[in-house]
């Protein structure tokens, strides 16, 4: 289990629709707008790494000291209107989990999107996403 | 690309330069001081050569030419490690300096991000970035590692004035002052030397300076000795155009002329002076060496032989010093003098000789682990590589190499790190590799905090650069810089990196990173006591709902706390706390349209209003459609531009305010604020004030919030918990005629501070409840209001309406309507929407006595008028013409309630009145009045009505009863039917069916009637346009004080019209005559009724209607005839003769036809599609006659065949049919007729008469028949009739 851990999926025009600390690290008071900070920062290089790679899970794209960002894309090149990311800042070097970790959450982010009540974009506020994704973190991370 | 013209390239050719020493005696300093300047400043902007074009051959034989060339020139007493703590306190000072410079531009405008973008170019290296960067490397200076930064020359000068010049020149050269680094021996103290005799014309003529220079020529040589005279210009001083010093000297007083005792000569001299210097004697001189050196190591290190003698003697050395530094080289070892080649080689551009000679010193150093020295070779060959324009890889790799190497140093090498990186970063630069050179800035951030955030900022400005650029990157190295910038007290450039960060953050939802810098760059604007900006920046912030509790608490005492330090109450527009909910905004007004309550205007929809009053209200406005009525036209037209309130009458606006916080808030002072002006339609300027209102808002609201005497506003003090919602009604009242704006709200927020919200501006689509018409105004048309003079409104309430009843309660309310003003009113008309529910009574009813009043006996006249049915169908109710309500005296008028179904019912009432005063805008007003009325479920009614087997017109009625209440009890009193002479009886008496007389909580009860219709043909055309009439039946035992309710009576007899039309709807069977209506009337016991109900209900009606009668079709009949029979079989068959009565009870004449099947088909079932499963016991739910069997079994002892036998004979057929098989008859409406049957019977047993079909047909009515669901034939299977014949003894 990560000691640091924040979950974040963004999706387009870099909106975040989702935040969760997830690591089990006691929190300090900013290291909610650190992490903000890493990750957003971190989306310059995901924006053109994206675009080298046909694979989805693109590992580490970023380090600030010694938190790396982990970057997954949903295959929404094509259709801009659902192209996430779903991006991860850790400590850990768990490569693996991370990998299953996203792969997962990505299938409940589907699922969320089959939704006919959810609008694409909008911030997912399901409380049973929340709780999934949590226990994934739990599993994985 | 030349290497040379890049940044790092030119900046090569400045710092790695020959040094030359320059030592001066004090009379020197004097002299040049009259000019405001020190020796040394006044050669310097002469030491750098464009043009000089010299020929310069080292190593090799083949010659080159330098163009350009430079010398550094340094005092004999600052060539030594530069004072690390002198040189940090001078760096912070220029940070300081600038930032108070930048940070006083930064005030004046705020650039947005694209303007950024656009001017980076030249912004990425402000120049005090490249101060900063050149200081820095300074620092790093005179090393004795390197050899570029050793002097190669030095200038000895003395004044003409001094006296003994000789001497003074020798000590001058003292081995004591002179620097460490030739003292120590790391550098050789035998360098070139040149004696300079400066001599100052104002002094007097130069005799004695010749004489002294002859002197000097003989002592020390010729071509090293040299005359500079100076100040020869006169007293006056000169101003020179294009100063050269200026661009030289920082700090310059502004009066102070630099160089003003100079003249042309005297520049033109110390030109050839240091000219001559350079290309005479400091190039020659290092070529010498270089070529003399290079021999050297060409002796000893060059050749198979010597590498390999070399290696064998270093490793044999390795057991020697290991101290940090490696082994301390002589000036005179191998080492130090291939390092030297190397250096000036590389500073007479010899690029190839450089690299060959670092590149074999670099292993030395290395297997000597002489660290610093080995970093500083491998930086050397970094910077060889990127001159020589060639393998940039390895060039890279050397500046990391020497970079890192440093980094290891720790301490000692901090400052040498930072200057290689910097190369580094040129280097980078220079190839457009700006993202690798922002990581390598973010490497060299070392301890100290200001230059990390000089550095972080430069790093920034790196990713700015990249392409494509990193703008997230930007802002994010922005806001590090920031912090570090904040750690050492440099708040203006921290303010200054964060707003700069800002338009990266700007727009972005990441709420985190925005609070965090609208919160920094606050609480920093207010360290500096600018708390207007301040409070701009915290404002951003304040609805943070995501934060943490004690982080919004922060937040908003950090924020009060600025704001009280401003010492003045803030006003700002868009405060976001607590937050306004625009959606939520509802305008009340009452112009033609009055509320009784507030509750009314906003919980209500306009077009059900408006569907209300459509008959009502006259029709001006689809008058106005005529093209000939311009007039009319013209004024609606100006009715329509704004809305009509008038004076003395409140405009509410209902606002909801939403705390996002978790911590309470106060909030007080809630007021409108509204713009008022006397002209009514000043279209035009109107339009202009709007716009000037968008520019300056604030201005204009502060005007606003003084207060006007034409209106009033109201004011709502009110503390919002945490995530609390509050709804607000806030109201304005005009006083005066003229045009009212709201222009938006105000409020208060902890006592501090203002907030405005602007209603039109921020959110142009508005939905109004009242607002007729939308979209074609302009939004903000719908805030304004054209104020009327004062006219009269009524006021009404209805009073005594419950909230809650039971289902079938009946009530009689007053209306009551008051009139304050001195106005009277006229034509009063009203209109319910629910006549089921709600019937407006007489005024005679209002001195009836409730409910004494429906009884029989008190109320026995016939009210006959209130029993027209034409005056129940028009729903408008119009007062009686002398109605008029003027002054305190109220209009009370009966209103009869009824709860006709349960469930939560809105009754909606609009009474319409005329406004006497013609003159006024408003001619005729409506005032609205709902009330919310919930209906529960009392008694559940239900009949059932079947034909009687035993009489053709006789019904039998069951009731079915059920409490559906939870706890209360009711006696069910009264039944009446209501029809076309309709009898009804009970079956029992009255104590059988309620022993208790009560009916309790969920409990059920059944009870029998007999209903006889006791109408005839004959009376047909005579009651038919009479009143209904019906009979009534009481349920409890007849007592005294019980009195029989008469259903003909107001207002039950208007129930019961309504009632009939709602549930003519739900009955399918149209144009069925025989249907008969029950009231049941029943009443709560009085003990049992549930203290909650205010006030109890007294008399309860339920009413059903429509109930068919005629189950089969319009024909009943009825088989007449014997139903036991004694017949002596031994003798003959039997013969039985039967009747069939029937009757049709329909308005046509009826064809019937009457078919007795003999056989089998008696037992099969009768395919046919008409045919109505009514005539079968086993389905029947109702009452059926089955008494001849139940007798049969009774006394069975007389029968002696088995019942079961005879069942079995039935099978066959065991009897026939003897009379003619088809009968046809023609029914006349409303008649009977009677058909003779008759069967023969071969043995004794009991038989089931029932196998003979009716059927019946009734003449279409032809084309213009629309009654589709109406059945014009049926086909009937026979009632069972069970005739048993025994044997006769």
């Amino acid at each position: 289990m990560a000691t640091t851990a924040c979950f974040i999926i963004v999706s387009r025009n870099d909106i975040p629709i989702y935040e969760a600390e997830v690591g089990v690290a006691a929190k300090r008071e900013d290291a909610a707008q650190l992490h903000q900070f890493i990750l957003h920062a971190a989306l310059d290089v995901v924006q053109d790494l994206a675009w080298t790679t046909s694979a989805m899970y693109l590992k580490s794209v970023d380090r600030f000291n010694e938190l790396v960002v982990s970057v997954y894309v949903t295959a929404g090149h094509i259709l801009y209107f659902i192209h996430t990311r779903l991006m991860l800042l850790h400590d850990s070097r768990n490569d693996d989990g991370i990998k299953s970790f996203f792969q997962e959450v990505h299938e409940l982010y589907i699922k969320t999107l089959l939704n006919p009540l959810y609008l694409p974009g909008s911030r997912i506020t399901s409380s049973h996403f929340d709780t999934k994704v949590r226990a994934l973190a739990r599993k994985y991370l | 690309m030349d290497p040379a013209m890049t940044p790092l390239g030119k900046m090569l050719l400045e710092e790695i330069t020959p040094v030359v020493m320059v030592i001066s005696t004090p009379a020197v300093e004097e002299t040049c001081l009259k000019n405001g300047l020190s020796f040394l400043q006044m050669l310097t902007p002469f030491c750098s050569f464009n043009n000089i074009d010299v020929p310069v051959r080292t190593a090799s034989d083949q010659p080159y030419r330098i163009h350009k060339f430079k010398l550094r020139l340094f005092y004999g007493s600052d060539v030594k490690k530069p004072n690390l703590k002198v040189a940090e306190q001078q760096l912070k000072q220029v940070i300081t300096d600038s930032g108070e410079k930048v940070f006083s531009e930064l005030c004046l405008d705020v650039p947005g991000f694209n303007h950024e973008v656009a001017s980076s170019e030249d912004r990425d290296t402000p120049s005090w970035f490249q101060f900063f960067n050149k200081e820095l490397v300074r620092v790093a200076s005179f090393s004795d590692h390197e050899a570029f930064d050793h002097p190669v020359a030095c200038l000895l000068a003395v004044s003409s004035k001094d006296e003994h010049p000789i001497s003074r020149f020798v000590d001058l050269f003292n081995t004591n002052k002179l620097p460490s680094l030739l003292k120590d021996g790391s550098m050789d103290p035998k360098i070139l030397k040149h004696y300079l005799l400066v001599h100052d014309n104002q002094d007097g003529p130069a005799d004695r300076a010749s004489k002294i220079l002859t002197e000097m020529r003989n002592t020390f040589g010729t071509s090293d000795s040299l005359l500079l005279s100076v100040n020869s210009s006169p007293d006056v001083p000169i101003k020179h155009q294009d100063n050269p010093w200026a661009s030289q000297i920082y700090n310059v007083p502004p009066n102070q002329d630099l160089g003003c005792f100079l003249n042309i000569d005297d520049i033109n001299e110390i030109k050839d002076l240091m000219q001559d210097l350079s290309s005479k004697h400091i190039i020659p001189n290092m070529e010498q060496k270089i070529r003399l050196l290079n021999q050297q190591v060409s002796a000893t290190r060059k050749g198979f032989k010597n590498q390999i003698k070399n290696l064998w003697w270093r490793k044999g050395k390795e057991d020697g010093v290991d101290s940090l530094n490696g082994p301390t080289y002589n000036f005179n070892s191998i080492e130090s003098q291939i390092r030297v080649l190397g250096d000036y080689a590389f500073m007479l551009r010899d690029y190839e000789l450089a690299l060959s000679n670092y590149r074999l010193i670099s292993t030395d150093y290395k297997i000597d682990k002489a660290w610093k020295r080995y970093a500083g070779v491998q930086e050397m060959m970094g910077l060889t590589y990127f001159m020589l324009d060639q393998s940039k890889k390895e060039a890279e790799y050397c500046m990391e190499n020497a970079f890192n190497t440093y980094l290891k140093l720790g301490l000692l090498g901090q400052q040498n790190a930072t200057r290689c990186g910097l190369w580094w970063i040129e280097m980078l630069k220079a190839r457009d590799l700006y993202k690798e050179a922002a990581t390598v800035y973010f490497r060299i951030c070392g301890e100290d905090i200001l230059h990390s955030a000089v550095m972080l900022e430069q790093a920034s400005y790196c990713y700015l650069l990249s392409k494509p650029s990193m703008s997230r990157k930007y802002g994010f190295h922005l806001v590090l810089s920031g912090e570090q910038y904040k750690k050492c007290d440099q708040i203006k450039h921290a303010i200054r990196t964060y707003r700069s960060a800002l338009s990266v953050f700007r727009g972005t939802t990441w709420s985190y990173i925005n609070d965090h810098v609208h919160f920094h760059i606050g609480q920093w604007y207010a360290a500096l006591d600018m708390y207007d900006v301040a409070v701009k920046h915290m404002m951003e912030i304040l609805a943070c709902s995501h934060q943490s509790k004690t982080t919004q608490e922060l937040f908003l005492s950090d924020f009060l706390q600025v704001v009280e330090k401003t010492g003045r109450t803030f006003e700002v527009t868009k405060l976001q706390l607590p937050v306004i909910n625009i959606s939520s905004l509802k305008v009340i007004f009452e112009d033609h349209r009055t509320f009784g309550s507030s509750s009314v205007a906003t919980n209500t929809k306009e077009a059900l209003w408006r569907s209300l009053e459509e008959d009502m209200i006259p029709s001006f406005t689809a008058a106005k459609t005529n093209w000939l009525e311009l007039q009319s036209k013209l004024i609606s037209k100006k009715h329509t531009l704004s809305n009509v309130c008038v004076a003395g009458e409140a405009v509410k606006v209902n606002i909801e305010f939403i705390n996002p916080l978790q911590i309470t808030i106060p909030v007080s002072g809630v007021t409108l604020i509204c713009e008022y002006s006397t002209s009514t339609d000043e279209l035009t300027s109107d339009e202009k004030e709007l716009s000037v209102k968008t520019n300056n808002e604030v201005d204009h609201f502060r005007d606003m919030s003084s207060y006007n005497s034409s209106f009033l506003v109201s004011e709502v003090d009110f503390s919002l918990g945490g995530g609390e919602t509050t709804m607000v009604q806030l109201s304005v009242t005009p006083k005066e005629v003229g045009t009212l704006e709201i222009l938006g709200v105000r409020w208060k927020l902890s006592g501090t501070i203002v907030g405005f919200h602007n209603f039109e501006l921020s959110h142009p689509k508005k939905n109004i409840v009242n607002g007729r018409r939308k979209a074609k105004r302009p939004p903000n048309e719908k805030f304004k209001f054209m104020v009327i003079k004062s006219i009269p409104k009524i006021q009404g309430s209805v009073h005594s309406l419950p909230g809650k009843a039971y289902a079938g309660d009946l009530r009689k309310l007053m209306l009551e309507l008051k009139n304050p003003s001195e106005f009277p009113v006229k034509n009063l008309k009203m209109k319910i929407n629910h006549p089921r529910f709600l019937i407006i009574g007489n005024q005679e009813n209002v001195k009836l006595e409730f409910p004494g009043c429906l009884t029989k006996t008190i109320g026995s006249v016939q009210t006959g008028a209130n029993a027209n049915p034409n005056l129940m169908s028009e729903t408008i109710f119009s007062f009686p013409v002398d109605t008029s309500i003027q002054g305190e005296t109220p209009l009370s008028w009966p209103l009869w309630f009824r709860a006709a179904v349960p469930g939560d019912i809105s009754l909606y009432m609009s009474i319409y009145y005329e406004i006497e005063d013609i003159s006024s805008v408003i001619r005729y007003r409506t005032l609205r009045l709902h009330y919310n009325v919930q209906v529960l479920p009392s008694l559940d009614v239900s009949f059932q009505i079947s034909p009687s087997r035993l009489r053709i017109q006789d019904f039998l009625v069951q009731l079915d009863v059920v409490n559906k209440t939870s706890s209360e009890s009711f006696q069910v009193y009264q039944l009446s039917s209501i029809g076309q002479h309709w009898e009804i009886s009970l079956l029992q008496p009255p104590d059988t069916i309620f022993p208790s007389q009560t009916l309790m909580a969920g409990q059920a009860i059944s009870c029998f009637f007999t209903l006889k219709n006791s109408r005839r043909l004959s009376t047909l055309e005579n009651n038919i346009s009479t009143m209904p009439v019906g009979s009534d039946v009481l349920l409890v035992p007849q007592c005294s004080q019980d009195l029989v309710y008469n259903s003909n009576n107001v207002p039950l007899v208007n129930f019961h019209h309504y009632e009939r039309l709602q549930q003519k709807a739900l009955h399918e069977d149209l144009g069925d005559l025989n249907t008969v209506d029950f009231v049941l009337i029943s009443r709560p016991l009085n003990n049992s009724i549930n203290p909650g109900l205010s006030d109890p209900p007294h008399v309860m009606s339920h009413h059903a209607c429509h109930l068919s009668t005629a189950s089969t079709g319009p024909i009943s009949w009825l088989v007449d005839g014997p139903q036991t029979l004694h017949h002596d079989f031994s003798a003959s068959f039997c013969e039985i003769n039967l009747k069939m009565h029937l009757y049709n009870s329909s308005e046509t004449t009826a064809f019937v036809h009457i078919d007795t099947i003999d056989l089998d088909s008696s037992g099969g079932h009768i395919n046919s599609v008409n045919a109505l499963p009514s005539a079968t016991p086993d389905n029947q739910v109702g009452w059926h006659d089955v008494t001849p069997v139940n007798e049969l079994k009774v006394s069975s002892n007389a029968i002696e065949t088995q019942p079961g036998k005879a069942l079995l004979l039935e099978s066959v057929s065991p009897y026939i049919w003897s009379a003619t098989s088809s009968t046809n008859i023609h029914l006349e409406p409303m008649s009977p007729a009677e058909v003779p049957l008759q069967i023969c019977v071969f043995s004794p047993g009991t038989y089931d008469l029932s196998n003979y079909f009716l059927n019946w047909k009734l003449p279409s009515k032809g084309l213009g028949d629309s009654d589709e669901t109406r059945q014009h034939s049926g086909k009937c299977q026979g009632y069972k009739y069970y005739l048993t014949v025994l044997q006769s003894p």
